[in-house]
Protein backbone atom coordinates (compact mmCIF):
# COMPACT_ATOMS: atom_id res chain seq x y z
CA UNK A 1 0.00 0.00 0.00
CA UNK A 2 1.11 3.42 -0.65
CA UNK A 3 0.68 4.51 2.76
CA UNK A 4 3.22 2.28 4.33
CA UNK A 5 5.47 3.02 1.47
CA UNK A 6 5.51 6.14 2.74
CA UNK A 7 5.71 5.36 5.93
CA UNK A 8 9.13 3.79 5.19
CA UNK A 9 10.56 6.05 3.10
CA UNK A 10 9.37 9.03 5.96
CA UNK A 11 11.43 6.54 8.31
CA UNK A 12 14.93 6.41 6.43
CA UNK A 13 14.76 10.04 5.80
CA UNK A 14 14.22 10.87 9.43
CA UNK A 15 17.06 8.66 10.33
CA UNK A 16 18.76 10.06 7.96
CA UNK A 17 18.19 14.07 8.59
CA UNK A 18 19.06 12.74 12.36
CA UNK A 19 22.76 11.50 11.50
CA UNK A 20 23.43 14.30 9.84
CA UNK A 21 22.03 16.77 12.60
CA UNK A 22 23.98 14.86 15.28
CA UNK A 23 27.14 13.64 13.52
CA UNK A 24 27.66 15.39 10.64
CA UNK A 25 27.10 18.57 10.57
CA UNK A 26 29.53 20.54 13.24
CA UNK A 27 28.82 22.14 16.15
CA UNK A 28 27.85 25.96 16.30
CA UNK A 29 30.64 28.20 17.25
CA UNK A 30 28.91 30.28 20.36
CA UNK A 31 25.74 27.40 21.19
CA UNK A 32 28.38 24.02 21.18
CA UNK A 33 26.41 20.97 20.50
CA UNK A 34 22.78 22.15 21.70
CA UNK A 35 22.46 23.87 18.11
CA UNK A 36 21.31 20.31 17.11
CA UNK A 37 18.36 20.37 19.30
CA UNK A 38 17.17 23.59 16.99
CA UNK A 39 17.19 20.97 14.15
CA UNK A 40 14.19 18.71 15.50
CA UNK A 41 12.93 22.16 17.70
CA UNK A 42 11.89 23.87 14.79
CA UNK A 43 11.03 21.19 12.83
CA UNK A 44 8.09 19.96 15.03
CA UNK A 45 7.40 23.53 15.12
CA UNK A 46 6.62 23.93 11.76
CA UNK A 47 4.48 20.93 11.09
CA UNK A 48 2.84 21.98 14.74
CA UNK A 49 1.18 24.92 13.16
CA UNK A 50 0.69 23.28 9.87
CA UNK A 51 -1.47 20.72 11.48
CA UNK A 52 -3.93 23.27 12.93
CA UNK A 53 -3.73 25.03 9.59
CA UNK A 54 -5.08 21.60 8.61
CA UNK A 55 -7.50 21.66 11.89
CA UNK A 56 -8.87 24.96 11.27
CA UNK A 57 -9.71 24.72 7.39
CA UNK A 58 -11.13 21.33 7.26
CA UNK A 59 -13.18 22.38 10.25
CA UNK A 60 -13.99 25.41 8.12
CA UNK A 61 -15.21 23.71 5.25
CA UNK A 62 -16.79 21.23 7.27
CA UNK A 63 -19.31 23.89 8.31
CA UNK A 64 -20.18 24.87 4.99
CA UNK A 65 -20.42 20.92 3.28
CA UNK A 66 -21.12 19.24 6.12
CA UNK A 67 -18.96 16.10 5.51
CA UNK A 68 -17.85 14.01 8.31
CA UNK A 69 -14.46 13.22 6.47
CA UNK A 70 -13.88 17.00 7.03
CA UNK A 71 -14.10 16.46 10.89
CA UNK A 72 -12.03 13.05 10.61
CA UNK A 73 -9.35 15.15 9.04
CA UNK A 74 -9.53 17.76 11.15
CA UNK A 75 -9.69 15.31 14.54
CA UNK A 76 -6.00 14.21 12.88
CA UNK A 77 -4.72 17.43 12.66
CA UNK A 78 -5.32 18.58 15.57
CA UNK A 79 -3.95 15.07 17.56
CA UNK A 80 -0.45 15.52 15.14
CA UNK A 81 -0.66 18.85 16.06
CA UNK A 82 -0.82 18.62 19.58
CA UNK A 83 2.03 15.81 19.64
CA UNK A 84 4.66 17.81 17.07
CA UNK A 85 3.91 20.94 19.74
CA UNK A 86 4.25 18.95 22.86
CA UNK A 87 7.94 18.54 21.16
CA UNK A 88 8.15 21.73 19.70
CA UNK A 89 8.11 23.04 23.49
CA UNK A 90 10.32 20.05 24.80
CA UNK A 91 13.11 20.84 21.81
CA UNK A 92 12.65 24.74 23.10
CA UNK A 93 13.51 23.65 27.00
CA UNK A 94 16.65 21.07 26.02
CA UNK A 95 18.40 23.86 23.56
CA UNK A 96 17.30 26.27 26.55
CA UNK A 97 18.78 25.01 29.79
CA UNK A 98 22.38 24.98 28.12
CA UNK A 99 22.26 27.97 26.28
CA UNK A 100 20.39 30.27 28.26
CA UNK A 101 20.83 28.45 31.50
CA UNK A 102 16.65 28.37 31.88
CA UNK A 103 14.48 25.95 30.79
CA UNK A 104 11.74 28.47 29.96
CA UNK A 105 11.83 32.25 29.22
CA UNK A 106 9.26 34.25 29.48
CA UNK A 107 10.77 36.56 27.39
CA UNK A 108 11.44 34.50 24.37
CA UNK A 109 8.20 35.04 22.28
CA UNK A 110 8.13 31.75 20.23
CA UNK A 111 7.83 29.57 23.50
CA UNK A 112 5.49 31.37 24.95
CA UNK A 113 3.35 31.27 21.64
CA UNK A 114 3.84 27.35 21.52
CA UNK A 115 3.03 27.06 24.96
CA UNK A 116 -0.79 28.73 24.30
CA UNK A 117 -0.95 26.21 20.76
CA UNK A 118 -0.64 23.80 23.18
CA UNK A 119 -3.25 24.81 25.48
CA UNK A 120 -5.43 25.99 22.77
CA UNK A 121 -5.61 22.50 21.03
CA UNK A 122 -5.94 20.63 24.06
CA UNK A 123 -9.04 22.23 25.14
CA UNK A 124 -10.11 21.47 21.57
CA UNK A 125 -9.28 17.62 22.15
CA UNK A 126 -11.28 17.66 25.21
CA UNK A 127 -14.06 19.62 24.07
CA UNK A 128 -14.33 16.62 21.44
CA UNK A 129 -14.18 13.98 23.98
CA UNK A 130 -17.03 15.42 26.12
CA UNK A 131 -19.19 15.86 23.17
CA UNK A 132 -20.98 12.91 22.66
CA UNK A 133 -23.11 13.20 19.87
CA UNK A 134 -21.21 13.49 16.30
CA UNK A 135 -22.92 15.89 14.85
CA UNK A 136 -22.66 18.22 17.60
CA UNK A 137 -19.09 17.29 18.07
CA UNK A 138 -17.86 17.75 14.67
CA UNK A 139 -19.59 21.54 14.59
CA UNK A 140 -18.37 22.88 17.70
CA UNK A 141 -15.12 21.55 17.09
CA UNK A 142 -15.22 23.38 13.67
CA UNK A 143 -15.54 26.41 15.71
CA UNK A 144 -13.43 25.69 18.43
CA UNK A 145 -10.74 24.90 15.67
CA UNK A 146 -11.41 28.27 13.75
CA UNK A 147 -11.25 30.76 16.73
CA UNK A 148 -7.84 28.86 17.99
CA UNK A 149 -6.87 29.32 14.70
CA UNK A 150 -7.77 33.08 14.77
CA UNK A 151 -5.96 34.06 18.07
CA UNK A 152 -2.84 32.75 17.18
CA UNK A 153 -1.93 35.49 15.11
CA UNK A 154 -2.92 38.08 17.66
CA UNK A 155 -0.87 35.98 20.58
CA UNK A 156 2.09 36.46 18.25
CA UNK A 157 2.02 39.79 17.71
CA UNK A 158 0.64 40.95 21.28
CA UNK A 159 4.18 38.84 22.81
CA UNK A 160 6.53 40.12 20.26
CA UNK A 161 5.53 43.06 21.43
CA UNK A 162 5.15 42.28 25.10
CA UNK A 163 9.00 41.81 24.79
CA UNK A 164 9.28 45.36 23.86
CA UNK A 165 12.73 47.38 24.83
CA UNK A 166 14.33 44.21 26.12
CA UNK A 167 15.76 42.76 22.91
CA UNK A 168 15.94 38.67 22.73
CA UNK A 169 19.71 37.16 24.54
CA UNK A 170 22.43 38.26 21.92
CA UNK A 171 24.24 35.11 22.52
CA UNK A 172 21.52 31.95 22.01
CA UNK A 173 19.24 33.65 19.96
CA UNK A 174 16.68 31.17 18.70
CA UNK A 175 16.01 32.67 15.34
CA UNK A 176 19.82 32.60 14.35
CA UNK A 177 19.26 29.46 12.38
CA UNK A 178 16.23 30.85 10.14
CA UNK A 179 18.77 33.93 9.46
CA UNK A 180 19.91 34.35 5.78
CA UNK A 181 23.50 34.38 6.81
CA UNK A 182 23.47 31.22 8.78
CA UNK A 183 26.29 28.83 7.70
CA UNK A 184 25.05 26.73 4.99
CA UNK A 185 25.48 23.78 6.42
CA UNK A 186 22.79 24.51 9.05
CA UNK A 187 20.35 25.77 6.95
CA UNK A 188 20.81 22.14 4.77
CA UNK A 189 20.65 20.38 7.79
CA UNK A 190 17.43 22.17 9.49
CA UNK A 191 15.60 21.70 5.65
CA UNK A 192 16.42 18.08 5.49
CA UNK A 193 15.06 17.31 8.77
CA UNK A 194 12.40 19.36 8.01
CA UNK A 195 11.87 17.60 4.81
CA UNK A 196 11.59 14.42 6.68
CA UNK A 197 9.07 15.55 9.90
CA UNK A 198 7.31 16.74 6.99
CA UNK A 199 7.44 13.03 5.11
CA UNK A 200 6.55 11.79 8.61
CA UNK A 201 3.57 14.20 9.05
CA UNK A 202 1.77 13.41 6.19
CA UNK A 203 1.93 9.65 7.15
CA UNK A 204 0.65 10.17 10.30
CA UNK A 205 -1.98 12.27 9.44
CA UNK A 206 -3.11 9.69 6.62
CA UNK A 207 -3.16 6.81 9.73
CA UNK A 208 -4.78 9.30 12.11
CA UNK A 209 -7.57 9.98 9.38
CA UNK A 210 -8.38 6.36 8.69
CA UNK A 211 -8.56 5.46 11.94
CA UNK A 212 -10.97 8.47 12.69
CA UNK A 213 -13.12 7.35 10.08
CA UNK A 214 -13.10 3.41 11.31
CA UNK A 215 -14.32 4.66 14.33
CA UNK A 216 -16.90 6.87 13.47
CA UNK A 217 -18.23 4.22 11.10
CA UNK A 218 -18.10 2.09 14.27
CA UNK A 219 -19.79 4.55 15.96
CA UNK A 220 -22.31 5.13 13.89
CA UNK A 221 -22.96 1.57 13.43
CA UNK A 222 -23.26 1.42 17.21
CA UNK A 223 -25.69 3.73 17.10
CA UNK A 224 -27.96 2.69 14.86
CA UNK A 225 -27.87 -0.71 16.27
CA UNK A 226 -28.93 0.99 19.77
CA UNK A 227 -31.86 2.62 17.66
CA UNK A 228 -32.98 -0.62 16.09
CA UNK A 229 -32.99 -2.68 19.38
CA UNK A 230 -35.28 0.53 21.23
CA UNK A 231 -37.54 -0.04 18.44
CA UNK A 232 -38.20 -3.61 18.92
CA UNK A 233 -38.79 -3.19 22.58
CA UNK A 234 -41.43 -0.92 21.38
CA UNK A 235 -43.36 -3.12 19.34
CA UNK A 236 -46.04 -5.07 20.95
CA UNK A 237 -45.01 -8.56 21.85
CA UNK A 238 -47.11 -11.43 19.63
CA UNK A 239 -47.24 -9.04 16.93
CA UNK A 240 -44.23 -9.45 15.47
CA UNK A 241 -40.93 -11.72 16.12
CA UNK A 242 -37.76 -9.38 16.74
CA UNK A 243 -35.23 -10.14 13.65
CA UNK A 244 -32.33 -12.11 14.57
CA UNK B 1 -32.98 48.77 5.65
CA UNK B 2 -36.31 47.22 6.84
CA UNK B 3 -34.00 44.16 8.10
CA UNK B 4 -31.30 46.29 9.93
CA UNK B 5 -33.68 48.10 11.66
CA UNK B 6 -35.46 44.52 12.70
CA UNK B 7 -31.83 42.70 13.59
CA UNK B 8 -30.73 45.95 15.82
CA UNK B 9 -34.40 45.57 17.76
CA UNK B 10 -33.78 42.18 18.45
CA UNK B 11 -30.27 42.50 19.92
CA UNK B 12 -31.57 45.15 21.80
CA UNK B 13 -34.22 43.06 23.31
CA UNK B 14 -31.92 40.35 23.82
CA UNK B 15 -29.67 42.50 25.52
CA UNK B 16 -32.43 44.59 27.72
CA UNK B 17 -33.79 41.10 28.83
CA UNK B 18 -30.31 40.03 30.21
CA UNK B 19 -30.00 43.13 31.57
CA UNK B 20 -33.42 42.93 33.28
CA UNK B 21 -32.75 39.02 34.31
CA UNK B 22 -29.50 40.37 35.80
CA UNK B 23 -30.75 43.23 38.00
CA UNK B 24 -33.68 40.92 38.99
CA UNK B 25 -31.43 38.07 39.67
CA UNK B 26 -29.29 40.60 42.08
CA UNK B 27 -27.90 37.90 44.37
CA UNK B 28 -26.39 36.32 41.14
CA UNK B 29 -24.33 39.31 39.89
CA UNK B 30 -24.01 40.43 42.70
CA UNK B 31 -21.97 37.49 44.14
CA UNK B 32 -19.78 37.31 41.24
CA UNK B 33 -18.80 41.16 41.95
CA UNK B 34 -18.17 39.90 45.40
CA UNK B 35 -16.17 37.15 44.46
CA UNK B 36 -13.89 38.62 41.84
CA UNK B 37 -13.10 40.88 45.16
CA UNK B 38 -12.11 38.50 47.48
CA UNK B 39 -9.92 37.22 44.75
CA UNK B 40 -8.74 40.40 45.02
CA UNK B 41 -8.45 40.21 48.54
CA UNK B 42 -6.70 36.91 48.77
CA UNK B 43 -4.45 37.60 45.98
CA UNK B 44 -3.12 40.35 48.74
CA UNK B 45 -2.52 37.12 50.84
CA UNK B 46 -0.58 35.03 48.38
CA UNK B 47 1.51 37.88 47.11
CA UNK B 48 1.93 39.77 50.36
CA UNK B 49 2.53 41.96 52.92
CA UNK B 50 5.17 43.77 50.99
CA UNK B 51 3.23 47.03 49.63
CA UNK B 52 5.74 47.64 47.08
CA UNK B 53 5.45 44.37 45.42
CA UNK B 54 1.75 44.74 45.48
CA UNK B 55 1.42 47.91 43.90
CA UNK B 56 3.43 46.65 40.64
CA UNK B 57 1.91 43.20 40.87
CA UNK B 58 -1.52 45.54 41.02
CA UNK B 59 -2.68 45.56 36.92
CA UNK B 60 -2.16 42.63 36.35
CA UNK B 61 -4.15 40.79 39.31
CA UNK B 62 -6.93 43.30 38.89
CA UNK B 63 -7.43 41.87 35.12
CA UNK B 64 -7.23 38.22 36.71
CA UNK B 65 -9.95 38.95 38.71
CA UNK B 66 -11.90 40.56 36.10
CA UNK B 67 -11.04 37.35 33.86
CA UNK B 68 -11.79 34.81 36.80
CA UNK B 69 -15.48 36.83 37.63
CA UNK B 70 -16.03 37.27 33.91
CA UNK B 71 -15.91 33.58 33.33
CA UNK B 72 -18.35 33.30 35.66
CA UNK B 73 -20.31 36.09 34.25
CA UNK B 74 -20.73 34.50 30.90
CA UNK B 75 -21.77 31.45 32.25
CA UNK B 76 -24.24 33.33 33.85
CA UNK B 77 -25.84 35.01 30.75
CA UNK B 78 -26.24 31.68 29.03
CA UNK B 79 -27.28 29.86 32.26
CA UNK B 80 -30.94 30.69 31.91
CA UNK B 81 -31.45 29.83 28.61
CA UNK B 82 -29.94 26.54 28.45
CA UNK B 83 -31.76 25.85 31.49
CA UNK B 84 -35.36 26.41 29.93
CA UNK B 85 -34.49 24.95 26.31
CA UNK B 86 -34.43 28.08 24.69
CA UNK B 87 -31.97 27.55 22.75
CA UNK B 88 -33.64 25.50 21.01
CA UNK B 89 -36.69 28.01 20.57
CA UNK B 90 -33.78 30.87 19.67
CA UNK B 91 -32.63 29.04 16.70
CA UNK B 92 -36.21 28.38 15.10
CA UNK B 93 -36.87 31.80 15.02
CA UNK B 94 -36.31 33.57 11.51
CA UNK B 95 -34.06 36.47 12.89
CA UNK B 96 -30.37 36.85 11.54
CA UNK B 97 -28.27 34.87 13.97
CA UNK B 98 -25.88 38.07 14.43
CA UNK B 99 -28.53 39.77 16.09
CA UNK B 100 -29.06 37.00 18.17
CA UNK B 101 -25.01 37.43 19.55
CA UNK B 102 -24.61 41.28 19.28
CA UNK B 103 -27.39 41.43 22.21
CA UNK B 104 -26.34 38.54 23.93
CA UNK B 105 -22.61 39.79 23.56
CA UNK B 106 -24.07 43.89 24.61
CA UNK B 107 -25.60 42.30 27.44
CA UNK B 108 -22.36 40.73 28.46
CA UNK B 109 -19.92 44.11 27.52
CA UNK B 110 -22.21 45.53 30.14
CA UNK B 111 -21.72 43.16 32.74
CA UNK B 112 -18.05 42.71 32.15
CA UNK B 113 -17.72 46.23 32.46
CA UNK B 114 -20.01 46.81 35.72
CA UNK B 115 -17.35 44.34 37.15
CA UNK B 116 -14.30 45.92 35.55
CA UNK B 117 -15.92 49.19 36.98
CA UNK B 118 -16.39 48.34 40.51
CA UNK B 119 -12.92 46.68 40.54
CA UNK B 120 -11.19 49.38 40.09
CA UNK B 121 -12.01 51.18 43.22
CA UNK B 122 -11.23 47.73 45.16
CA UNK B 123 -7.93 47.47 43.58
CA UNK B 124 -7.16 50.95 44.34
CA UNK B 125 -7.27 50.68 47.78
CA UNK B 126 -6.34 47.70 48.82
CA UNK B 127 -3.14 47.94 46.65
CA UNK B 128 -2.68 51.54 47.49
CA UNK B 129 -2.64 52.54 43.49
CA UNK B 130 -2.97 56.12 42.46
CA UNK B 131 -5.87 56.17 40.20
CA UNK B 132 -6.42 59.89 39.41
CA UNK B 133 -5.17 61.63 36.77
CA UNK B 134 -5.33 58.18 34.31
CA UNK B 135 -8.73 57.01 34.86
CA UNK B 136 -9.54 58.26 30.92
CA UNK B 137 -7.08 55.40 29.67
CA UNK B 138 -8.13 53.50 32.54
CA UNK B 139 -11.45 53.30 31.58
CA UNK B 140 -10.93 52.70 28.02
CA UNK B 141 -9.15 49.97 29.13
CA UNK B 142 -11.94 48.58 30.78
CA UNK B 143 -14.18 49.13 28.11
CA UNK B 144 -12.16 47.44 25.37
CA UNK B 145 -11.11 44.29 27.69
CA UNK B 146 -15.17 44.01 28.71
CA UNK B 147 -15.92 44.04 24.80
CA UNK B 148 -13.43 41.33 23.70
CA UNK B 149 -13.77 39.32 26.64
CA UNK B 150 -17.51 39.11 25.74
CA UNK B 151 -17.39 38.91 22.43
CA UNK B 152 -15.35 35.07 22.19
CA UNK B 153 -17.17 34.56 25.79
CA UNK B 154 -20.84 34.55 24.27
CA UNK B 155 -19.70 32.32 21.72
CA UNK B 156 -17.71 29.79 24.32
CA UNK B 157 -20.33 30.10 26.64
CA UNK B 158 -23.38 29.39 24.08
CA UNK B 159 -21.33 26.48 23.21
CA UNK B 160 -20.25 24.87 26.78
CA UNK B 161 -23.26 25.84 28.56
CA UNK B 162 -25.25 22.40 27.67
CA UNK B 163 -22.01 20.35 27.64
CA UNK B 164 -20.93 17.82 30.04
CA UNK B 165 -18.51 19.33 32.95
CA UNK B 166 -19.23 22.49 32.00
CA UNK B 167 -18.05 24.34 34.77
CA UNK B 168 -14.58 23.57 33.83
CA UNK B 169 -15.09 23.77 29.19
CA UNK B 170 -15.58 27.55 29.74
CA UNK B 171 -12.56 28.28 31.50
CA UNK B 172 -10.33 25.62 29.70
CA UNK B 173 -11.42 27.29 26.51
CA UNK B 174 -11.87 30.70 27.46
CA UNK B 175 -8.32 30.93 28.80
CA UNK B 176 -5.71 30.27 26.08
CA UNK B 177 -7.92 32.51 23.82
CA UNK B 178 -8.01 35.65 26.45
CA UNK B 179 -4.56 35.55 27.26
CA UNK B 180 -3.41 38.47 24.74
CA UNK B 181 -6.26 40.28 25.93
CA UNK B 182 -5.13 39.89 29.43
CA UNK B 183 -1.37 40.71 28.31
CA UNK B 184 -2.46 44.25 26.23
CA UNK B 185 -4.93 45.25 29.16
CA UNK B 186 -2.56 44.84 31.70
CA UNK B 187 0.48 46.75 29.94
CA UNK B 188 -2.37 49.25 29.04
CA UNK B 189 -2.70 49.86 32.82
CA UNK B 190 0.68 49.92 33.55
CA UNK B 191 1.26 52.01 30.83
CA UNK B 192 -1.80 54.30 31.90
CA UNK B 193 -1.26 54.01 35.79
CA UNK B 194 2.56 54.89 34.81
CA UNK B 195 2.07 58.30 33.00
CA UNK B 196 2.92 56.43 29.84
CA UNK B 197 6.84 57.10 29.65
CA UNK B 198 7.58 55.23 26.58
CA UNK B 199 4.31 56.22 24.85
CA UNK B 200 3.14 52.40 24.29
CA UNK B 201 -0.65 53.02 25.34
CA UNK B 202 -1.44 53.79 22.27
CA UNK B 203 -0.51 50.43 20.79
CA UNK B 204 -2.16 48.73 23.17
CA UNK B 205 -5.08 49.93 23.32
CA UNK B 206 -4.81 49.37 19.54
CA UNK B 207 -4.22 45.30 20.08
CA UNK B 208 -7.27 45.56 22.40
CA UNK B 209 -9.53 47.04 19.60
CA UNK B 210 -8.14 44.58 16.67
CA UNK B 211 -8.83 41.83 19.30
CA UNK B 212 -12.59 43.02 19.97
CA UNK B 213 -12.74 43.61 15.93
CA UNK B 214 -11.65 40.52 15.18
CA UNK B 215 -13.69 38.25 17.98
CA UNK B 216 -16.65 39.84 17.07
CA UNK B 217 -16.42 39.06 13.80
CA UNK B 218 -15.60 35.52 14.17
CA UNK B 219 -18.43 35.61 17.23
CA UNK B 220 -20.61 36.51 15.27
CA UNK B 221 -19.84 34.70 12.04
CA UNK B 222 -20.15 31.15 14.23
CA UNK B 223 -23.09 31.73 16.53
CA UNK B 224 -25.29 30.56 14.54
CA UNK B 225 -23.86 26.77 13.99
CA UNK B 226 -23.65 26.66 18.05
CA UNK B 227 -27.23 28.02 18.15
CA UNK B 228 -28.52 25.34 15.87
CA UNK B 229 -26.68 22.38 18.13
CA UNK C 1 23.89 17.00 32.40
CA UNK C 2 26.30 18.11 29.44
CA UNK C 3 24.93 19.54 26.43
CA UNK C 4 24.92 16.14 25.10
CA UNK C 5 22.63 15.02 27.86
CA UNK C 6 20.35 17.52 26.09
CA UNK C 7 20.56 16.52 22.82
CA UNK C 8 20.34 13.06 23.70
CA UNK C 9 16.94 13.96 25.32
CA UNK C 10 15.95 16.21 23.25
CA UNK C 11 16.41 13.79 19.56
CA UNK C 12 15.02 10.81 22.06
CA UNK C 13 11.80 12.02 23.32
CA UNK C 14 10.82 13.76 19.95
CA UNK C 15 11.86 11.00 17.68
CA UNK C 16 10.90 7.89 20.30
CA UNK C 17 8.17 10.24 20.22
CA UNK C 18 7.22 10.33 16.84
CA UNK C 19 7.32 6.17 16.85
CA UNK C 20 5.52 5.64 20.12
CA UNK C 21 2.27 7.10 17.93
CA UNK C 22 3.35 5.83 15.26
CA UNK C 23 2.76 2.69 16.86
CA UNK C 24 -0.06 2.69 18.55
CA UNK C 25 -1.97 4.25 15.62
CA UNK C 26 -1.15 1.05 14.30
CA UNK C 27 -2.38 -1.17 16.60
CA UNK C 28 -5.23 0.99 17.13
CA UNK C 29 -6.21 0.76 13.49
CA UNK C 30 -5.75 -3.18 13.64
CA UNK C 31 -8.38 -3.25 16.39
CA UNK C 32 -11.06 -0.89 14.42
CA UNK C 33 -10.05 -3.53 11.32
CA UNK C 34 -10.96 -6.45 13.34
CA UNK C 35 -13.96 -4.52 14.90
CA UNK C 36 -15.54 -3.60 11.52
CA UNK C 37 -14.82 -6.46 9.56
CA UNK C 38 -12.67 -5.36 7.36
CA UNK C 39 -9.66 -5.49 6.03
CA UNK C 40 -9.19 -2.59 3.96
CA UNK C 41 -8.74 1.09 4.77
CA UNK C 42 -12.22 2.89 5.40
CA UNK C 43 -11.66 4.99 2.54
CA UNK C 44 -8.69 6.45 0.97
CA UNK C 45 -7.64 9.48 2.13
CA UNK C 46 -9.07 12.44 0.16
Amino acid sequence: MKTRILGFVALFAVIGAAINGLFVVPADLNQGDAQRVMYVHVASAWLAYASFGVTAIAGLVYLIRRDVRLDALALAGAEVGVMFTAFAIWGGMMWGRPVWGVYWQWEDPRLTTTALLLALYVGYLLLRRLTDDPARRAGRAAVVGLIAAVDIPIVHFSVIWWRGLHQGPTIGDPSKILNPSAPLQFVLALLAMLAAFTLVWVYLLIRRYQLARLEWQLEDEARRGRVAAARQVAVPSGVEEPAG
Amino acid sequence: MNALRRDLSVAIAIARKDALSELRGRQAAGSTIFFAAIVLLLFGFALGPDSRRLAEAAPGLLWLAIVFGGLLTMARLHQLEADDGAFEQLALYPVDRRAIYAGKALAGAAAMLVLGGLLLPVVAILYAIPVGAAWLPLLAAVVLGAIGFAAIGTAYAGLTVRMRAREVMLPLLMLPIVAPLLLAAVKATVAALGGDPLGELGSWLQLLVAFDVIMLVVGAGTYGFLLED
Amino acid sequence: MTDAGFVIAAYGVILGGIALYAALLARRLRNAREASGRSDDADSPR
